[in-house]
Formats: structure tokens, sequence, C-alpha cells
């Protein structure tokens, strides 16, 4: 269920780059973390955030972050909502801060389940769709995946049980930025033809370009009306989207930037964001 | 004295245990991954088929969607062979440990239990990789009774369990409803203190076996129970330790990690009068056969249990 009847484009385009900021001065701060992954996740993250989840209520959609090394997009977000508060941002990844490498549900219960050992996010949320229903919750489960994090073989039980249960409480989104920890996905192990493969396992597959908030908020709620399967959403995106030397370079998996780096990237991003809003982050 | 007791599968008590608290507590699933029949939660799909849920032969994702379904709210419990719901989800289970999750987790066939499937089916690790990790509860009841009573208190606390279950016959030694305490060892004879046998529940009948061997040469002692590995009953074992002169560990496991290594750490770093001695798997793949027979080979025996006494 979305929170806002009308979404404004243009708003959430602006959440999403306060975000990248949030995200590159984590990282920074912290001397450690993914930034990728993370800003190529960022606008699909914001966008669940700002449209589909209240995190107000106790029965609600769940947002799982299977691809927990993404965390500071969903720390940017919450931090944009209100959950993660502004000094929290610089103790990323440090001794005694909530702000854990990866998701961690018992230091921010908003992030549902910790995670960061790849390939088990989908297998919980198969339970808690199957929880749902055993409800009669209306609630919707989404989980988002690395398109790396498929040559992880739990990935794949959890998507023959999906398609088995029909579960179309489920909507598995797929980052698919192309990279693994340094190199392109298709010259680690080929995953391609990832859409037929997911509707050979009995899903609805859309794909969409996951850096526009009209099309993921198209796919969203068009996929509200679609019953009788899971659903997934692969989301072609950028690794390093948003900052110009970090896009589609491997080695921005889990490099940490240089002071002369980070100026170059916080002023590319500033320069998106721009007026009194830089102020604040 | 043994030969007093009737024999059953304890594994037979995990179906009708579960309906029956079901039918109290809504909030109680069974998961499977494609052994319902063998680990007796079939009859339990009959009962309530909308909170079974069969898996299929993947049992990491088992154990993980068992996890989703703890975050919202329910008591998923996940049943199958011990090789399976611990030896093929290493990760999963310490993920679940991490989130610290209300998920209950049934091995059965524990130890060489599952004989003549080969070693690749035998689970003398599970001990020890489920008391490793944090938060980890692990209980090892014996013969029906006790099964039925420790899925009672499994059920009862908050957080994850792991617990294993006979395959073999055992005798029945408990009577229906027995009170099972998590944390407590039973004391089942005291008779003096020339030694003390402490089990794990899936070797009940040789320990047993061992303890009457005792008896007939003329040793007094103590038969004890150990029913929860972690949390163990430190205080008890180390009164235990002051008295007797030998503690002989038996266990359906390998000695590294297991029980053996558990009676060890709670004594350890004090002087205490008793020396400990292991009964059980030492560092090896077996082979197949039946179980009884591997037990036997392998020195999970009253012959090996009356040496450690005899001090051989």
């Amino acid at each position: 269920m979305k929170k806002s009847v009308s979404v404004n484009y243009n708003e959430l385009r602006h959440i999403a780059w306060k975000n990248r900021l949030r995200i590159l001065n984590m990282v920074h701060d912290g001397a450690s973390g993914h930034l990728g992954g993370a800003l190529s996740a960022c606008d699909i993250i914001t966008y669940l955030g700002e449209c589909v989840i209240d995190y107000s209520s106790d029965e609600r959609d769940r947002f799982i972050l299977s691809k927990g090394h993404a965390v500071t997009a969903l720390y940017a977000e919450f931090n944009e909502i209100g959950i993660v508060k502004n000094e929290e941002l610089s103790t990323f990844r440090k001794l005694n801060s909530r702000l854990s490498g990866h998701t961690n549900r018992e230091k921010i219960p908003e992030t549902e389940v910790t995670t960061g050992l790849l390939g088990q996010g989908v297998s919980y949320g198969v339970g808690m769709a199957f929880a749902k229903k055993l409800k009669k919750s209306k609630k919707t489960v989404y989980v988002m995946i690395g398109d790396g994090e498929t040559h992880e073989g739990q990935i794949w039980e959890a998507l023959m049980e999906a398609g088995h249960f029909k579960l179309d409480n489920l909507v598995l989104i797929i980052d698919r930025n192309g990279l693994c920890s340094h190199q392109p996905v298709e010259n680690v192990i080929s995953i391609e033809p990832l859409k037929e493969r997911l509707e050979s396992f009995g899903w609805f597959v859309k794909d969409i370009n996951g850096h526009s908030m009209e099309e993921i908020d198209s796919a969203i709620t068009s996929l509200k009306s679609q019953y009788g399967k899971p659903k997934c959403i692969i989301a072609h995106t950028v690794k390093g989207k948003g900052i110009s030397f970090m896009e589609n370079d491997g080695q921005w998996h889990r490099n940490i930037p240089t002071e002369k780096q980070y100026n170059v990237a916080k002023e590319e991003l500033e320069a998106q964001i721009g007026g009194n809003d830089v102020e604040s982050i | 004295m043994l030969n007093q007791y009737k024999y059953s599968i304890p594994k037979e008590a995990i179906g009708n245990t579960l309906i029956e608290l079901a039918k109290e507590n809504n909030k109680i699933c069974v998961f499977s991954s494609d052994v319902s029949k063998s680990v007796n939660v079939y009859e339990f799909s009959q009962a309530y088929p909308e909170r079974f849920f069969e898996m299929g032969i993947a049992e990491q994702s088992t154990m993980s969607a068992a996890g989703g379904m703890a975050i919202e709210g329910f008591i998923p419990v996940y049943v199958a062979l011990a090789i399976f719901s611990n030896g093929m989800t290493f990760s999963q289970t310490r993920q679940v440990c991490n989130n610290n999750l209300n998920v209950k987790i049934i091995g059965t066939h524990a130890g060489v239990d599952d004989g003549a499937d080969g070693t690749g089916h035998h689970s003398t690790e599970d001990i020890a990789l489920s008391r490793v990790i944090p938060r980890m509860t692990v209980l090892c009841p014996s013969d029906e009774n006790e099964v039925a009573a420790a899925i009672k208190a499994m059920i009862a606390i908050d957080g994850p369990c792991f617990m294993r279950v006979a395959r073999e016959e055992q005798p029945i030694i408990h009577k229906g409803n027995c009170p099972f305490e998590i944390g407590k060892a039973e004391v089942i004879y005291d008779e003096g203190n020339d030694f003390a046998i402490v089990f794990e529940g899936s070797s009940l009948a040789q320990a047993f076996e061992g303890w009457e061997a005792a008896k007939a040469i003329g040793k007094r002692g103590k038969f004890i129970n150990i029913r929860s590995i972690k949390p163990i009953d430190e205080e008890y074992i180390k009164d235990l330790a002051d008295s007797v002169e030998v503690i002989v560990t038996v266990e359906n496991h390998s000695i590294v990690g297991g029980l053996y290594s558990a009676i060890c750490e709670a004594l350890a770093g004090e002087k205490h009068k008793a020396i400990i001695k292991p009964v059980g798997f030492h560092d090896l793949f077996m082979e197949s056969g039946p179980a009884s027979e591997i037990k036997e080979k392998y020195g999970l025996n009253k012959a090996k249990i009356l040496s450690c006494i005899n001090h051989d």
C-alpha cells in the first residue's frame, strides 16, 4: 500500500541525490563500506522509503535488503525519514554505533533482517510472505538482491519455492548493475537469460530502468494488481551511479575515496542537490 | 533393570507432540524439506495443512524461510534428519541466531542412527555445530516421553533452539508428561561415588548397558542424563566432579565438540577430584551398517564404558 497518493518525481529525485551525498559521507567518514552497490540501489530504496513502507506500523510491508553491503543507501533514506539521526551518520561501521556494516535488525529494527551473507534474503521473504498470507494481511514483502547474488544456490531454492506457492505478495527487486566485486557478472558466471530463467520458475518479471523514478513507481504500482505469481523487477542500474568517476567501475565496489576523490564526488553531488539542502547533510 | 523397560523409537513422539501443542497455540508452524514421513511430521501436515510448509529438498532456504516466519511472530519448527536440519545449514542457522529469532530446529537420526545410509548421513557433529553458535539452546532428550517433554520446553522458551532426537530404539525410562527443565541435568540413579556415567539422550541404551555392567562388577556410581547441552548444568557437574573418581561421558557424537568437550569446558580452570573419560566417536568417519553395529564396532558400547570406569 502506498503511503501517499500523489508522487512528486522531482522531489523523489532530489531526495535520492541527498541520499547519495549521505552515502558518500558515511563511507568517507567510516573509511569503510561499499559505495558502488549502494549508489546503484539508491533510487529504488529512496522510492520505497518515501512512497511504500510505513515504518510507523508493526504490521507493515517489509523491505529486506539481502545485498546488505548496500546498507548505506538504507541508512541514508532512514535519515531522510527520521529513523537515523544526523549525528549517527558519521558513526557508520564504528564501535558502539547503531550503523553496522551490514543490516542489523537488533540495532535498527526497521532494517527487518540482519543480512549480508548473500543468498539468504529471498528465503526470509518467502517466510514472511507465508506469514502475511496466514495472517490474512494484505501487506507486501519486498526483497532486494544484487545481480551477482544470483550466483548463490539458495536464491534458486527460494525462487522455486515462491513460484511453487504462487506468492503474489512477494516482490523481488534485482539490482542489475552488471558488476560483481570487481568485474562484470557475466565474466564471473553468466546469469543470462535472467528474465527467462525467472519466468520459467513461475515468476512475473518486469525490466525497468532502476534510476527512473517514473519507471520504479509504475512498476511497483502496476505489480499490485498482478495476482497468482511472485513478481520480480529487474532494475537495470549503474554501479556507482551519480558520481562520474565511480560509474561502471568495478573497483568502486568497496574502494574508499581519497580526500581528493571525496572532494570531487562531493562537489558533483552538491551541484545536483543545490541550495540550502546541502548544508543540512 | 534395563530389561524391565519397553523400547520405542523416540522420534515417533515428534508429530503427535507438535499436533497437541498446535491445538493450543496457533503460532506453531512446521517446516519440512521432503522428509516429513521419515521424521514423523506427516501427521502434522494432515492435521494442520495450512500451518505445514513442505519446502522441498532445499534445507538452506527452509531454515531462512523459517527465520522470516519467526520475524512475523510465528513459531516455526523445522524438522528433518539432523544431517539436513543441522549439517546442511550452518550459515543459515547462524544467521537465525544472529537475528535472534524464535526458530525451533529438530534433528532426528542423531549420531550414527541413520547407520545404513553411510558416512555422509551420520550426524556426529551437530552438538558441536549448534552449541558453538551464540544464543542457541541445545537439547538432547532420550526416550519418547522425554522427547515430548523437551519439545514442550523448547516451544515454551523464546529464542533459537536445536534438539537432537534418536532414530534407534531406546528404553522408555521416563513416564508420560515427565518434567523437563532446560539447563538442569537429571539424576537417574545415585548409588555411590566410584564413577558417574553422563550421557546424551541418543546413547541412552548403550549408557544404560554400561551402567548395569559396572554394577555387576560391584562398582557403585551415578547415572546422569545431561538433557540440556547448552545451557549445561555447570553447578551440578562441578559438584559431581568433586564427588566421584571418574566421569565417563557417553555420546552418539564425535567427542570433539560434543558432550565430552562441553563437560571438560565446564570443569577446566579449577581443580576437581574426578578425571573425565570419553566414550563416543574419536574424530572419525565410520561406515555403512546397522546403527547398533556401528556403535559396537566404533566404541560406543558397554565394554568401552566399563574400561573407562576400571581405568584400563
